[in-house]
């Protein structure tokens, strides 16, 4: 629907700022999401958590329980919402690219 | 609302930029002190495409027409899709409850005071249940039914594509509760209006919403689950659930799979295993725990109970439905039993009744009367002492107010919960949680505000209420509310106002109250705080 700018480069998002095309996700779309968040530093472990995502996204179509990406992060829960203040979905899937989840969630 | 100006019926159709707005200063007051927000602008995307004309919220994506002709084309397509509800090969699933709200509606407005949307913006008009059906019944008099000097009998109606999109867009400022239809004395239903209304917009004109169509109901076909769960992974997840907390309450169990000739198919709105796992390993733990012949299915939309059809399209909703008994007779089960999901409720067990054909009629039942019998079979051991926190029960309409399905769930909490106590009104005169006809999923530009303010309002003043004599963030408290739509919704306004820091307020469903009793499962299972 909308574009967001970041460092020149365009990114087409939805109505709720998530990425149309995981194919787009880039450094400066994460730039962008980390200045949303209000994240100071991008750390290894908000990388680490950025990795798992997409490489789970990119067999499943689709993002992990929270459950299996603090499994997989061996992240407790509480550290993915201190890493990611909007929590697992609102703040990580939409650092790493991945659609906003859809269904009753 | 400015009491000086009250809105007319006829204002629908008037070349303004605006219909109506709701301000703070209206809204119920709560029995707590919450700062609320003025409405935000829409967003100038939304404004640019979309026909952003009714008040400060967009739901329905009914393109902006750009040209007379396209504006004609809307009016048009209304009126033939108008006259196709009317039609009995096209209807005959609502058509005669249809019929009587149009003739019979004594416009006592008994309603109003039923209704919380109403109710919690002060009184704006907009939101008098019978304001959006009065619109509709004059159009349909008028231009469908023509009945002879319909403007003077049954008053007039400007109809022109203001009149269409705020119509179209009205149909979702209604949470389908049926709460006004429950107090109707003549059984005229403003909620089956609405639907109705949403029914032509998608049928007709293709319009939607993206969260209940292409996201929802197609990715349900597409996918098998709305969630977008293929089959492969929905099986490795509640794997995964299994085995996660077999381990973590030292209890074991497994969800059986495509068991053939199961007495039970059970199946849950997918959102749970995706967002609350708990309610899926709960369920496990009781019916193994009881000893239940039961599976669940891998077929195609078989392993998620959702239709939102039932929200705004009726093909859509046989579709699903069809798939969701298919698979009970593939398996060839003695019944489909639906989890904790309100709507899957009303879709599989009373709208499918007016869809499926004969050698599809499976029986479908709730889990409620289920888990209650086991809850009182003396099969499994409870210690009532591990939920001896203060517990209130929330409603989900569709199993309440639409099944009568009200002492089961009432059973258990009493057998299981020493501080149980009801919240004003309860059982079939409940209201909504606000998140109702599929609003919990939605969260574009002002519709979660709205779903605080407005929907959500009652619901919150309720719970408040309910814990009047436990309040502060000292006593830890729990809302029961099971239902996968309700609590989406209770989540958010928790979230929204901070009930967890503030009140110490959860919430989740009622599978979750007996397993964290069940004396052979390790203390602990009902959770205040992320770990």
């Amino acid at each position: 629907m909308a574009d967001v700018e970041f460092n020149g480069e365009t990114f087409p998002v939805d109505e709720d700022g998530f990425i149309m095309d995981f194919n787009l996700w880039s450094k400066n779309w994460v730039q962008h999401v980390k200045q949303e968040e209000g994240i100071d530093e991008m750390s290894e472990e908000h990388w680490k958590v950025i990795d798992i995502l997409q490489d789970y996204y990119k067999k499943n179509g689709i993002a992990p329980m929270v459950r299996v990406l603090s499994k997989l992060t061996k992240f407790k829960l509480k550290h993915i919402y201190e890493l990611f203040p909007s929590g697992p979905g609102k703040g990580a899937c939409k650092m790493a690219g991945l659609p906003k989840p859809t269904g009753c969630v | 609302m400015s009491k000086r100006k009250k809105l007319k019926i006829n204002d629908i159709s008037k070349d303004t930029e605006k219909l109506s707005t709701v301000e703070t200063k209206d809204l119920m007051p709560l029995p707590a002190d919450f700062e609320e927000k003025e409405w935000a602008d829409l967003p100038e995307e939304t404004k640019e495409k979309w026909a952003c004309i009714l008040d400060d919220v967009n739901m329905l994506q009914i393109p902006k027409p750009k040209t007379v002709e396209e504006e004609e084309e809307l009016v048009n397509k209304f009126i033939v899709g108008m006259r196709k509800l009317f039609t009995k090969e096209d209807n005959w699933t609502f058509l005669p409850m249809l019929e009587t709200t149009m003739e019979h509606c004594a416009k006592c407005n008994t309603c109003s005071e039923a209704c919380h949307l109403f109710e919690a913006t002060g009184g704006n008009e907009m939101y008098r249940p019978s304001y959006r059906t009065e619109i509709f019944r004059r159009i349909y008099k008028k231009y469908v039914k023509k009945e002879p000097f319909s403007k003077w009998r049954n008053g007039d109606i400007d109809l022109n594509w203001k009149t269409v999109a705020r119509l179209g867009e009205l149909a979702y400022r209604c949470n389908i509760c049926r709460r006004c239809a429950q107090t109707c004395p003549i059984g005229a239903d403003n909620a089956l209006v609405a639907r109705e209304i949403r029914k032509i917009f998608s049928q007709e004109l293709g319009m939607t919403t993206p969260e209940l169509h292409e996201k929802g109901s197609m990715m349900q076909l597409k996918t098998g689950s709305s969630t977008q769960m293929t089959k492969n992974v929905v099986k490795d997840n509640v794997e995964f659930i299994d085995e996660d907390f077999s381990e973590e309450f030292e209890y074991e169990f497994e969800t059986p799979w495509d068991v053939e000739g199961a007495d039970i198919l059970l199946i849950h709105n997918a959102g749970e295993i995706m967002a609350w796992p708990e309610n899926i390993a709960a369920f496990g733990i009781i019916f193994q725990a009881a000893g239940l012949s039961w599976t669940m299915s891998s077929e195609l939309a078989a392993y998620d109970s959702v239709n939102y059809g039932v929200f705004y399209d009726d093909v859509q909703f046989a579709r699903t439905a069809i798939l969701h008994a298919q698979a009970a007779k593939k398996l060839g089960v003695k019944k489909i039993v639906l989890g904790e999901c309100g709507h899957a409720h009303k879709a599989l067990t009373v709208i499918a009744d007016r869809v499926l054909p004969e050698a599809l009629k499976v029986p479908r039942e709730s889990c409620f009367p289920i888990l209650r019998d086991i809850v009182m079979s003396g099969k499994i051991k409870f210690d009532p002492e591990r939920n001896n926190f203060p517990v209130t029960l929330h409603d989900p309409c569709n199993i309440t107010r639409l099944m009568g399905i009200i002492k089961p769930q009432r059973e258990i909490v009493h057998k299981l919960c020493p501080q149980f106590r009801e919240m004003t009104p309860n059982g079939p005169f409940n209201y909504c949680c606000g998140g109702g006809s599929g609003f919990a999923i939605m969260s574009r530009n002002n519709i979660p505000e709205w779903r605080f303010k407005v929907t959500g309002r009652k619901k919150l003043e309720q719970m408040l209420n309910a814990f009047s004599d436990s309040r502060g963030p000292d006593i830890p408290k729990y809302v029961c509310a099971p239902c996968s739509n309700c609590k989406g919704q209770i989540r958010d306004i928790f979230e929204r106002y901070e009930l967890l820091e503030k009140e110490r307020m959860t919430y989740s469903g009622l599978v979750e109250l007996i397993v964290n009793a069940m004396v052979d499962v390790k203390p602990g299972f009902i959770k205040w705080d992320e770990e």
